[in-house]
């Protein structure tokens, strides 16, 4: 299995194919919060920068808990992927404007997040649900955390990590995604699906019916 | 001995820490067992991980998912199992006292859907489904945090004089609907009549089922198991990101209605957060799973 450097260069995320397994080292950028993207957006409005840079780099949907250490320091006690369909009208705008490298979360995003990636060199990393004790052990240090006044895993937070995944490839730069394909797939396979229902019902149906 | 106030509350406190720490034997073994089905490749690994996570949290006493989601309790009361104390306050005591002290803590998840606030209590939290046993001498707390992952894809349509065709089509919409995001595979629960609240009571309760353990009524079981096979047909697969495996199991429900036929349709996802013990009158606390 192949392990990327993050940021993820555009070479590598072009590189990568849709069903790719692959592990993280390197830094990411993290929040789970829709509100946080609403901020980002306000400061691309403002034309200023957010207080973590997003150029070239990696927006994840992973939502954490962090908080300070007694040393002065900070620490992320747990860390898990959230659903990315829900930011997935103010996601072109942020992968295009950063020029984002590698998005991710759970659940993935449509097909106009597909043709941004596309444009600029962008993949959609799947991370496992419910992955919180192995997400949470690839995590090296806490770089910096945004946003405080936001609750914890609404936060922007920068993390360096060894080993992170392995996380699916759901979209490439390449405009294919796993999670069109397969909802194509599924609502292609329904009327064949319906039909082994109702052969099924009539094989089954008890004889008083 | 009566049940006491304090023991209810330890105990729904307890409930909850042990559901975000421990994935159920019957699924881990359902995905055992679909890891050793699955065709696709890059299902089997996902498979392997899932099992890989939840072993590690059991082995560190971490949680599962970052999502504690919120609590959601289903009690039992007997009627003749003795009571001292406000039992409905000391579950939300329970909760309040576990969000004080748990290790590592909580994340605020309790939304007031007015405002999008979040915090760590709100108004009705913890939700809480009430139910009597007659004749019974115990308690039964039954916990379910529900986080937007899983909960969030339910749904519930009303039929009228509805055919099995009409309501597993139903079915079939809502899981193509919630697709790859749900965190599959999934335990989906069905709740076919009764009125509206009913129903969806009924399919949330289905979700509590061990797997395996079929609806006595054949017509239900048959149900059960043609749907499995539908759901499982899709190819959503494990994370949704492709496989034979979108759900472990659908566990289906019904109560008498008018004709007018409400179908509830509900998930939970992969980790199964689900806890249940007894608090016996003779001071006994059975842990049922």
């Amino acid at each position: 299995m192949r392990t990327l450097r993050m940021p993820m260069s555009r070479e590598d995320a072009r590189s990568l194919r849709a069903g790719d397994m692959i592990l993280l080292d390197g830094e990411i950028v993290i929040t789970a919060g829709l509100p946080t993207h609403h901020r980002i957006l306000e400061c691309i409005e403002r034309g200023e920068e957010p207080p973590i840079t997003l150029r070239d780099g990696s927006l994840l949907h992973l939502g954490s808990y962090s908080r300070d250490t007694p040393e002065g320091g900070l620490e992320v006690l747990y860390m898990n992927p959230t659903t990315s369909t829900r930011f997935k009208p103010l996601m072109p705008r942020l992968i295009r404007h950063f020029g984002l490298t590698a998005v991710g979360g759970k659940g993935g995003l449509d097909r106009a997040c597909a043709d941004a990636m596309r444009e600029v060199g962008c993949v959609y990393l799947s991370f496992l649900g419910g992955g919180a004790p192995l997400h949470s052990a690839a995590i090296r240090a806490v770089r910096e955390v945004a946003w405080n006044d936001l609750v914890a895993h609404y936060r922007l937070v920068r993390l360096a990590v060894e080993g992170l995944g392995p996380v699916t490839v759901g979209i490439d730069a390449h405009g294919n995604s796993l999670f069109e394909t397969l909802s194509a797939q599924a609502q292609a396979r329904m009327p064949a699906i319906l039909e082994g229902l109702a052969r099924d019902r009539a094989a089954g149906a008890p004889d008083h019916a | 001995m009566p049940i006491t106030y304090d023991a209810v509350k330890a105990l729904a406190a307890e409930l909850y820490s042990a559901s975000l720490r421990r994935i159920p034997e019957d699924t881990k073994a359902a995905l055992r067992a679909a890891r050793a089905r699955e065709t696709h490749e890059g299902a089997q690994r996902v498979l392997e991980i899932m099992l890989g996570s939840a072993l590690r949290a059991e082995q560190t006493d971490r949680f599962v998912c970052s999502d504690a989601g919120v609590p959601v309790y289903h009690v039992t009361l007997g009627t003749a199992a003795r009571l001292d104390g406000d039992i409905k306050r000391a579950v939300r005591d329970g909760f309040a006292d576990l969000v004080a002290t748990i290790t590592p803590p909580l994340l605020k998840h309790v939304t007031n859907p007015l405002t999008n606030e979040r915090g760590y209590a709100g108004k009705d939290m913890p939700l809480i489904t009430w139910e009597v046993e007659d004749g019974a001498d115990w308690i039964e707390i039954a916990c379910q945090p529900k986080a937007l992952g899983s909960g969030r894809w339910a749904a519930l349509e009303t039929f009228s004089f509805p055919t099995l065709a009409q309501i597993e089509e139903y079915v079939m919409r809502v899981v193509v609907q919630a697709g790859s995001q749900h965190c599959p595979p999934v335990i989906i629960g069905v709740g076919i009549g009764g009125s509206f609240d009913v129903a969806a009571r009924l399919a949330s309760k289905a979700t509590y089922r061990k797997i395996g353990s079929p609806n006595p009524e054949p017509t239900l079981a048959a149900m059960e198991e043609r749907l499995l096979r539908a759901v499982n047909a899709t190819g959503f697969g494990p994370m949704g990101t492709g496989g034979d495996t979108t759900a472990l199991a659908v566990h289906c429900d019904y109560a008498a209605g008018h004709g007018y036929t409400p179908v509830a349709v509900c998930f939970n996802c992969w980790i199964n957060r689900r806890t249940r013990a007894r608090l016996h009158d003779d001071g006994r606390v059975e842990h049922m799973e």
